[in-house]
């Protein structure tokens, strides 16, 4: 009888434990609630269907953008009781590859978001076509200005984005350091030029940009980067800081180009971006008038990233977005145009935008609540995120909002005027193997910034021969 | 007398374990141990083969291309790509210092804990086992600020008592695996207590004799300690081989897995994860997959067969 009763509690601890080996959701998601995929409703049951929003593979992840993330869900789902958003918020380190095993293992999410031109190229045709969707709901595109709904319909992949925000690279100046220095403020106009201390008027280029970051970079001393007794291994102010967080966006800045040829499968590297590759190097190793990378990397003297956020920098160029951690920055910050190359000026444009993925379960409900980011949702969206508005009659309103966020009178006009010098092709257009790629030009970028006395030729001909070996396997 | 018989007669009887009973017990047994055996066959065999098919195939995220059987071309590609074997040749120049490292130092540590001249041992087995527990991607970020070649505190350090060039320790080919060794040692905790367990375990008795026969500290540690800790020191170099096959995770969270300075921490685990999940290429990252299971047996194999000559189980000798 005992015997019998143990080898019953035994059975029934040995079903208990199949049952939770085999139970439970397939892939949970390293942060966020997480989700078991959406539900399909039955018909007439009044289930509630759930849209994943996955983020964050362009902005979206930092603590005051998720607060207003959540508030604009929590809106949703108070008033749609048939669709419930569930997020998914995922570091944008990882947020490439967590969506890779997630598409992979067939839990795709619905909607990821706000996701740039580059992050939409590195999952090449995931994205649903939204035409007829569209269509089916009579969404209004003349809403947006004029170009900005084409820039999203691909070639062989449809309508696969709605224009969101856009933006500009400018200029981030600190104004006092410039005082200190005894120099004039950049020109907020494009075309002005520059007027030196001595009163000569300069073109607003890179040229003449190196001249004021020598002059702006101080070390511990008070001597700048001119001075014979300059220490360049105790720099407290450095002078300029580029955009390095691609090293094709880093070349966008000096002019518009790709690495891939007109035939669409040789390698090339653009005359400007070749240009700006070496600028900066030199810039960063000869001159010291850039940071070098382990100490951009360090959290002790760079504590949020964007060094022009801790005031560690006189200028910076850098994407409007950037906007989100410059609290830091004081209050004696202005944004001015950005520099000229060789005569042509080019601001590099990002994009963003939320899309929904073709695997999607629910894509009527999916296509539901992405217009409602686009839309009743956008304004706070686009505060948090920075970013400027594809859509005209939003764009007053935004700025209006930066000065009550910086009410010490940024000239908000140089990042409209920017728009018209934007990268055309951008930056982060095609490439084949795109992911392959990326990360080749990485590494480049990464050695680039923190390992001096490079043969900058011997580099480059190694880059190109790597990505053309890549490219020919495809 | 009745002469002996050249044979005797073979008894008939029942085998052991044959009967219904034996049977019965049997079936439970099968039965209990059947939530692993579903578990093997559905999280490991199964993937396995399916990645074994994988590898003959032209499997990748977008699919762009219809799904195709291409044969060895995978396997083809595996023998002509040079990132595979650089990145092989990274994990074994990084094991080359790990290894030794990871076995002798808890173990060192662990002979200083188990002294019987050491005050407080709870105590400093407390604080060895300590980091062991902290979060691991909390720990690298810990070191990465620690080990900054500009504002790194061990720097700091160096230059206080004269270093005039400390090391670039995450920057310099050279300095890298330094640097990843040093990290590492932050979690031998779990390596100290195995020790320690070990080396609790021999009897005294032994000490005692070896010291009537004259010998002296280091015989004792030659001639008692090691060859009766041989079992321990061989189970953590089969569980640090494992690991330093499959390392990737700091080099990961360190350096986002781009393999810098100069490639040097493109170790081959990290490369199959970049080749499954940042290339997308799934059909070569099965093959890269593949590839490090037969290495890792090879090797597992090699090292269990030449454990026949230093590893001493007491019981079988």
């Amino acid at each position: 009888m005992r015997s019998n009763l143990r080898s019953l509690v035994g059975l029934l601890a040995v079903m208990a434990l199949v049952a939770a080996a085999c139970g439970g959701s397939t892939s949970p998601s390293p942060s966020g609630p997480g989700g078991t995929g959406s539900i399909a409703p039955s018909e007439g049951t009044g289930e509630v269907v759930e849209i994943r929003w996955y983020c964050c593979l362009g902005g979206g992840g930092v603590p005051g953008q998720i607060e207003v993330e959540d508030a604009v869900v929590e809106a949703f789902n108070a008033s749609h009781p048939n669709i419930k958003i569930v997020r998914e918020v995922v570091a944008y380190q990882a947020a490439r590859d967590q969506l890779s095993t997630e598409i992979g293992g067939g839990n795709s999410p619905d909607i990821v978001g706000p996701v740039g031109v580059g992050g939409s190229e590195a999952f090449h045709g995931e994205w649903l076509d939204l035409t007829d969707l569209i269509a089916a709901n009579n969404y209004d595109l003349t809403q947006y200005a004029e170009g900005t709904v084409d820039f999203y319909n691909v070639g062989g992949e449809g309508q696969i984005g709605l224009p969101f925000a856009v933006y500009p690279t400018i200029l981030f100046y600190q104004k006092e350091m410039f005082a200190e220095a005894g120099l004039n403020e950049p020109p907020h106009a494009y075309g002005d030029q520059y007027e030196m201390p001595d009163g000569t008027m300069v073109d607003w280029d890179y040229d003449t940009i190196d001249e004021l970051a020598k002059l702006l970079t101080v070390d511990a001393n008070g001597n700048n980067a001119t001075d014979a007794a300059f220490d360049p291994d105790n720099v407290e102010q450095y002078g300029f800081e580029p955009y390095r967080d691609d090293i094709r966006g880093l070349g966008a800045n000096f002019g518009a180009g790709s690495v891939v040829a007109a035939d669409g499968s040789t390698f090339q590297v653009p005359e400007p971006w070749d240009a700006a590759w070496r600028w900066y190097y030199r810039s960063m190793w000869d001159d010291h008038t850039v940071m070098p990378g382990a100490l951009f990397d360090s959290t002790d003297y760079n504590p949020e990233g964007y060094p022009f956020c801790t005031s560690r920098v006189a200028m910076e160029v850098n994407y409007l977005w950037s906007t989100y951690c410059l609290g830091g920055a004081g209050e004696t910050w202005d944004v001015a145009a950005v520099p000229a190359y060789n005569g042509t000026t080019t601001s590099p444009l990002n994009a963003d935008t939320f899309r929904i993925l073709k695997d999607s379960k629910h894509p009527d409900e999916a296509f539901e609540v992405l217009a409602y980011l686009l839309g009743d949702a956008s304004a706070d969206l686009l505060q948090a995120y920075g970013g400027s508005p594809a859509r005209p009659d939003q764009l007053d309103a935004f700025f209006e909002g930066l000065d009550t966020e910086y009410p010490f009178g940024v000239d908000w006009q140089v990042a409209k005027d920017s728009l018209a010098y934007a990268d055309n092709p951008n930056w982060e257009g095609f490439m084949p193997a795109y992911n392959e790629t990326l990360d080749r030009l990485n590494i480049f970028g990464e050695k680039l910034r923190v390992e001096a006395g490079l043969d900058l030729d011997a580099e480059i001909d190694t880059l190109g021969s790597d990505i053309q070996a890549i490219w020919d396997r495809q | 007398m009745a002469a002996i018989p050249a044979t005797l007669p073979r008894r008939r009887g029942p085998r052991l374990g044959s009967g219904p009973l034996a049977r019965r017990e049997a079936l439970w047994g099968y039965f209990f141990l059947s939530p692993w055996i579903l578990g093997f066959l559905a999280f490991v065999l199964v993937p396995m083969v399916v990645t074994l098919i994988f590898t003959f195939t032209n499997v990748n995220l977008s699919q762009e291309e219809p799904l195709a059987f291409v044969g060895l071309e995978n396997w083809q590609r595996l023998l002509t790509d040079s990132a595979t074997w650089r990145s092989l040749l990274v994990t074994l120049k990084f094991a080359a210092i790990q290894l030794p490292v990871m076995m002798i130092v808890p173990f060192a540590i662990a002979l200083l804990l188990n002294s019987p001249h050491l005050r407080a041992s709870g105590l400093f087995r407390v604080l060895f086992f300590l980091p062991y527990v902290v979060p691991f991607v909390a720990g690298v970020f810990v070191w990465e600020a620690m080990l900054n070649s500009e504002t790194g505190w061990v720097n700091a350090v160096l230059q206080a008592v004269g270093v005039e060039r400390p090391p670039n320790w995450l920057n310099d080919t050279g300095w890298i695996y330094p640097g990843l060794v040093i990290m590492g040692i932050w979690g031998i905790g779990g390596g100290i207590i195995v020790n320690l367990a070990g080396l609790k375990s021999i009897p005294s008795e032994l000490y005692d004799a070896a010291r009537v026969d004259g010998a002296g500290w280091w015989s004792q540690l030659r001639h008692v300690t090691i060859p009766l800790m041989s079992p321990v020191i061989f189970f953590i170099l089969i569980l640090g081989i494992v690991e330093v096959l499959q390392y990737f995770l700091v080099p990961l969270v360190l350096k986002n897995g781009n393999g810098e300075p100069g490639g040097a921490t493109l170790f081959y685990n990290l490369y199959l994860y970049k080749t499954f999940y940042t290339f997308q290429n799934m059909s070569y990252g099965s093959t890269l997959a593949w590839l490090l299971f037969l290495i890792t047996l090879a090797v597992t194999f090699v090292v269990f067969r030449l454990s026949r000559r230093w590893v001493y189980y007491a019981g079988e000798r």
